[in-house]
């Protein structure tokens, strides 16, 4: 087990290094972030809907769309130069290969998130510090939700025609139950609402996180081997 | 008599068993008192709504068998449940808001069973469009497979989330028709209309499953 | 019969239809595809 996961941070490494070598990315991503929350900032009337309404909306939609940025290229790397063969027949399992990459999509996405968050609290003037932790506990459990579906899927959607089309397509069913809960668990943070209200929202999330992790790291081989 | 025949025949006795079910729920079942007609709708759009789920699971279960077996009948099935489901959620949500129209007043109600089917209807279209977009059969089945297992195992998370909104945004009217709480006459017409939805289901899937088959051993380009 | 429901009949109507006619449209889409089977 704990060979395992050494050996997913190597794949993970490899993956972070590359893209820090080149840093297009996450700079594409972080740039698209600050574009998606500025463009809601000016799509509003901010006398005739509260912010805080739209808040928790606004803020997940722009960090869904950074993770399909980040889940896009998680295989792309591998189509050049047949590297994915090389990783496939190395000693490597798959178990490795999909905890790495998973592990790598995560930190891609959690840098996006670490840009936007503050970034939304900013041009929103939106008040979090007082409910900080439980909103990056809840961001970090929605996450790790739809990066585990999406590193999945994005293993099958390279070999296809129209890649960056069908991934989002694919994944959309299951953002929702990560997507719903967040969304409404960050909405009742923001407003102050007790923590009773959030309980059932946050059991769906760990739930689902619990169940789709398993479940992909099951069915991971498949999508790689014969 | 080959597989697709025996599914011909089926479907058109689903077909005319189909007839015979809106004989009896337009004319000889009574009408709900405070909806009115439109209450009828629900004879159609129920079992069309039981069978889209039905459908999922059923891909979700012969996907798991498949990626075990490796029986390329499971991945034609997986395939056939899936085009069937497909155009029964098309029912479910098409008469769907026909129904709440008159009823709530509006054409879409985040009601618990039309938002559930539909996100069976983009999991349907997202696994029919996978299955499209691979070129390699192998590949092809094994994707669909790990797509189809998905799917049936998000099916609950889907129930779920839709029931904690709903719990916490209750809707205004709890329609009464969502439990099986009919007198005996309508409950009668839902049943039979039940049963002539399975025919239909199983005539649909005969002869898809047989298209599937056929395509298995002469691949096309 | 006393008169007490809503009068919405043509909705049922049209929900009908429109169910009948994807029904026999996927009916005909699998004979003419499964023809030669």
């Amino acid at each position: 087990m704990l060979e395992r996961l050494k050996l997913a941070w190597v794949v993970a490494r490899k993956d972070l290094l590359l893209e820090f070598r080149t840093r297009t990315a996450i700079l594409s991503a972080v740039v698209f972030t600050a574009l998606v929350l500025t463009v809601f900032n000016f799509g509003r009337d901010p006398t005739a809907v509260p912010t805080i309404d739209l808040a928790p909306s606004i803020l997940w939609v722009t960090f869904t769309f950074a993770a399909m940025l980040a889940l896009n290229r998680a295989f792309a790397l591998e189509l050049e130069n047949h590297a994915l063969e090389g990783l496939l027949v190395s000693p490597l399992s798959r178990t490795s290969l999909y905890w790495g990459k998973l592990i790598a999509n995560l930190l891609f996405v959690t840098i996006v998130e670490a840009v936007g968050l503050p970034l939304f609290v900013l041009f929103f003037d939106v008040p979090v510090w007082h409910v900080l932790l439980p909103l990056v506990g809840v961001i970090a459990l929605a996450t790790v939700g739809f990066v585990a579906v999406g590193t999945l899927f994005s293993a099958m959607v390279i070999r296809t025609r129209f890649a960056e089309l069908m991934l989002p397509v694919l994944l959309l069913p299951f953002l929702i139950p990560p997507l719903v809960g967040a969304v409404q668990v960050t909405a009742r943070l923001l407003s102050g609402r007790p923590a009773s209200e959030v309980v059932g929202w946050l059991r769906l999330l760990g739930a689902y996180d619990i169940v789709f992790v398993t479940l992909s790291t099951l069915l991971f081989p498949h999508t790689v081997d014969e | 008599m080959t597989l697709a025949q025996k599914g011909r025949w089926t479907t058109l006795v689903g077909l005319v068993l189909l007839a015979a079910v809106y004989v009896r729920a337009l004319a000889f079942t009574p009408i709900e008192r405070t909806q009115g007609p439109a209450q009828k709708i629900y004879y159609i759009h129920v079992p069309a709504a039981i069978w889209t789920e039905t459908a999922m699971i059923l891909v979700g279960v012969a996907s798991i068998f498949f990626l075990f077996l490796k029986d390329a009948r499971l991945d034609s099935f997986a395939e056939a449940s899936a085009e069937v489901g497909t155009a029964f959620a098309t029912i479910v949500l098409t008469t769907g808001p026909i129904w709440g129209k008159p009823i709530w007043g509006t054409w879409w109600t985040w009601d618990a069973r039309l938002t559930s089917t539909l996100f069976l209807f983009f999991l349907y279209i997202g696994y029919l469009l996978l299955r499209g977009a691979v070129a390699d059969p192998g590949a092809r089945a094994r994707y669909a497979a790990v797509l189809g297992i998905c799917g049936m195992v998000l099916v609950p998370f889907i129930h779920f989330s839709v029931y904690l909104f709903r719990t916490l945004h209750p809707m205004p009217i709890i329609l009464k028709p969502s439990a099986p709480a009919l007198p005996g006459s309508m409950l009668a017409t839902w049943g039979v209309s039940f049963a002539v939805f399975t025919v239909l289901y199983v005539g649909f899937v005969m002869q898809r499953y047989a298209l599937a088959r056929a395509r298995q051993e002469v691949p096309h380009a | 019969m006393p008169e007490t429901f809503p009068h919405n009949a043509g909705y049922m109507v049209a929900a009908y239809t429109v169910a009948a006619v994807i029904l026999v449209a996927y009916a005909v889409s699998l004979y003419r595809r499964t023809r030669n089977l």
